[in-house]
């Protein structure tokens, strides 16, 4: 949950990227790393806790100081979890606090089974922590459009996006840069909004 | 000028919202065990990975990712505490040749985390430490338990125009 700090004017917000492994999670965040416009000194490091053949171990965390909302530092803490089905308990610490979520699919035929999972995953890791899903702003990218095997976006959001409520979701080639910044924008824009959403009425 | 207020909706537990009166009493806190620990530096963190106030050298760390990592370390220890059929640890000592590091449980929300030279000794720091914490957690409870009713009122932000938040380089 999102923290302010009414003596520092700070906000700070939580996104998680989320997906099965080697969909694209890191790559995400490499390339907000690397492209995101900021002030000097606006961008933190990308710290990543990944094992010798570079898949993540634990998390890559990137944060970012995006913007002022009415005197207001809103802060950015952007983390991604590990994909493999092993490192559970890690995805649910990473998980958190979070305020909003990217799911990242990988949009090849054979991964379908491994989104499906995955997600039903994250569902069931909101429950243990307590967060009630519907509750969490999150987008869909379906990412690796560029590979010769996808599956069409209408299937992906058949499989993926078949709700009562249905998520904005992004089509992308997160290791050009494609999708990457849309879709973090939106979820942004997603979970700034349920804050004006959620205040109580206006006081005098 | 018109004020809301933000209130937190999910079940499991969130930090309070903090006023000046709290961070000022919570930074006392901190300098206080610095002084009396000798320890280089102390943080508040949120187990979510969030920096809330720090004090002593801050300027030679990067503080918002120690945060974010001695935050993941404690709670992947609580784990591991499950694991081994204990209810918590409370706390997690790391031993450097340089620095060392204490993070010690606050609450259901908050941990304090000490940096120190590694000639420090951790029972000092650990000494300082417990009474320090038992009064954090009490101005967190206090915050806790107030309705400061001052919030952040996004309605400025221009929600229609999602490229507003992150630009890309061109």
């Amino acid at each position: 949950m999102a923290i302010i700090n009414q003596a520092t004017k700070e906000l700070q917000v939580k996104i998680v990227y989320y997906g099965p492994a080697m969909g694209g999670k890191t790559t995400n965040l490499v390339q907000v790393h690397d492209h995101v416009q900021t002030a000097a000194g606006n961008k933190g490091k990308l710290v990543s806790l990944a094992t010798s053949s570079d898949r993540t171990l634990f998390f890559d965390f990137l944060p970012i100081e995006a913007m002022s909302i009415k005197g207001f530092k809103a802060k950015f803490q952007l983390y991604t979890v590990p994909g493999q089905v092993i490192y559970n308990t890690t995805r649910q610490l990473v998980l958190r606090g979070v305020d909003g979520i990217v799911f990242v699919a990988d949009s090849q035929y054979e991964k379908m089974a491994e989104n499906v999972e995955s997600f039903a995953n994250l569902e069931d890791n909101l429950k243990t922590l307590r967060l009630n899903f519907p509750d969490i702003p999150y987008v869909l990218q379906y990412n690796k459009r560029d590979l010769p095997n996808v599956a069409p976006v209408e299937y992906m959001e058949f499989i993926l996006n078949n709700r009562d409520v249905q998520v904005p979701s992004f089509g992308a080639t997160a290791h050009k840069c494609e999708g990457v910044f849309e879709a973090l924008n939106m979820i942004t824009r997603m979970l700034l909004h349920k804050y004006v959403s959620q205040a109580a009425p206006q006081y005098a | 000028m018109s004020a809301r207020q933000l209130r937190n909706t999910h079940d499991m537990a969130s930090l309070p919202q903090l006023i000046e009166e709290d961070i000022g009493r919570l930074d006392r806190e901190l300098r206080d065990l610095l002084e009396k620990s000798d320890a280089t530096t102390a943080l508040i963190i949120d187990k979510g990975g969030f920096l809330i106030s720090g004090q002593g050298d801050t300027r030679q760390f990067d503080l918002t990712t120690i945060a974010a990592l001695a935050s993941g370390a404690y709670m992947a220890n609580q784990t591991i505490a499950n694991l081994v059929h204990e209810t918590s640890f409370n706390s997690i000592y790391q031993q450097g040749e340089k620095f060392s590091m204490l993070v010690m449980g606050v609450d259901e929300n908050c941990l304090l985390v000490a940096i120190f030279k590694a000639q420090v000794s951790v029972g000092a720091v650990k000494y300082f430490a417990a009474p320090t914490v038992k009064r954090i957690a009490v101005q967190l409870q206090i915050a806790q338990e107030r309705d400061p009713g001052v919030g952040l009122d996004l309605s400025e932000l221009n929600l229609a125009d999602p490229s507003e938040v992150f630009k890309r380089k061109t």
